[in-house]
């Protein structure tokens, strides 16, 4: 375990070469970045290796970061950047066997019959189309503003907006097929 | 069944399928310590080397100089006798950029693909979508020209449905989940061509 607590120290400690100073990072944001990922790619596997590979990738980018900027927001774009890289080589590659669903599955049937609505989102969030799933995963799981969200994924502020309202609508139209109804907010 | 809030509802279900999922991550800081821990080159090894080959450190500067000079004599030399057997489809093989007065240039990407049905190039100035490459006089050589503005662009090859990573003129590559793409720089931007 590293003693040190505060996150500039760390950093700065990790350039220096204190492989411990980087593994109390990757203790503090694995799980945000494993967030951003399942969301992103809704694939455990993918999201597993990529989370990985973000650290690492952020590790040996380390020099690149200025320390005067949100960390988190850099390894978000660093980790999206991996996703999206991902995605391309996915469209080229495609998976033969079905991709392990995180869970449940996403047959209404299936969905209707459990009043499972938390299930209802995720099969939702699933069939919406990819473009639509970094923005609402960093918005609605990793918690970041509209300017940020814009600057990790390198797209306008007002995109970010659209994708984000657009994508909520699509999840909202798609569950009312299945008999659940929300009320938007925010 | 209604539910309120879909912004509640949508937060709650990202959480809790990472809350599921999470298990696979446990450890993963000594996985990444132990993994650029072993691409740190072990400076015993390396100390061990530098001082056989040149104790002190004045002896050290001139074995690099006299490894520079080596490296610049044979240099000159391959570029010398390169411009002389070079093979006449080199011209073919040449990147050809031409800027033009908006501020685009104009790259030529080349694929010698022969017996090939369809190959295309896909990159980051295409968003990844597979842009065509012609082969109008069926000589196997397959062609684009795509205007592009400065920049630093990240590409491959798809020949008939496989990925082709490597082209010949690039200057750069870089390599990611067990593959190749290509890199090229185009107009004023630092790293080449």
């Amino acid at each position: 375990m590293y003693h040190v607590q505060d996150e500039v120290s760390l950093l700065r400690a990790s350039l220096a070469g204190e492989t411990d100073a980087w593994g109390e990072v990757v203790v503090r944001y694995k799980e945000a970045v494993f967030g951003l990922c399942l969301g992103f790619l809704r694939n455990r596997a993918d999201a597993e290796d990529l989370t990985h590979d973000a650290f690492i990738r952020a590790y040996t980018n380390l020099h690149r970061y200025k320390l005067e900027k949100k960390f988190s927001t850099w390894l978000f774009t660093v980790t999206s950047n991996l996703c999206r890289n991902r995605l391309r080589y996915r469209r080229y590659h495609p998976v033969i066997a079905p991709p392990d669903h995180i869970n449940g599955g996403n047959d209404p049937a299936h969905i209707v019959a459990s009043e499972d609505r938390v299930n209802a989102v995720r099969a939702a969030v699933d069939r919406l189309p990819v473009s639509y799933h970094a923005p609402l995963v960093l918005r609605y799981y990793n918690e970041l503003s509209y300017k940020e969200i814009a600057e990790v994924l390198s797209l306008p502020e007002g995109t970010i907006k659209t994708r984000i309202h657009r994508g909520k609508l699509l999840l909202k139209k798609d569950m009312e097929k299945d008999g659940v109804v929300y009320n938007e907010s925010g | 069944m209604r539910v309120d809030n879909l912004d509640q509802a949508l937060s709650e279900a990202l959480h809790q399928e990472v809350r599921e999922e999470v298990y696979c991550i446990d450890r993963l800081e000594e996985r990444v310590v132990a993994e650029i821990e072993g691409r740190i080159p072990r400076r015993g090894v390396l100390d061990f080397f530098r001082r056989m080959l040149a104790p002190t450190r004045g002896a050290r500067i001139g074995q690099l100089a006299t490894v520079g000079v080596t490296a610049v004599v044979f240099l000159t030399l391959g570029v010398f006798l390169a411009g002389r057997i070079t093979p006449s489809h080199q011209a073919i093989l040449t990147p050809v950029m031409a800027s033009t007065t908006n501020g685009q240039n104009q790259v030529l990407f080349v694929m010698p693909a022969p017996g090939a049905n369809s190959v295309s190039v896909v990159g980051n100035f295409n968003g990844w979508e597979a842009t065509p490459l012609a082969d109008e006089n069926g000589d196997g050589i397959w062609t684009a020209s795509i205007s592009l503005p400065d920049g630093r662009y990240e590409y491959a090859f798809v020949v008939d449905g496989r990925w082709w990573g490597q082209d010949p003129l690039a200057d750069g590559y870089v390599h990611s989940f067990g593959e190749y793409n290509s890199v090229r720089y185009v107009g004023q931007v630092g790293g080449g061509a």
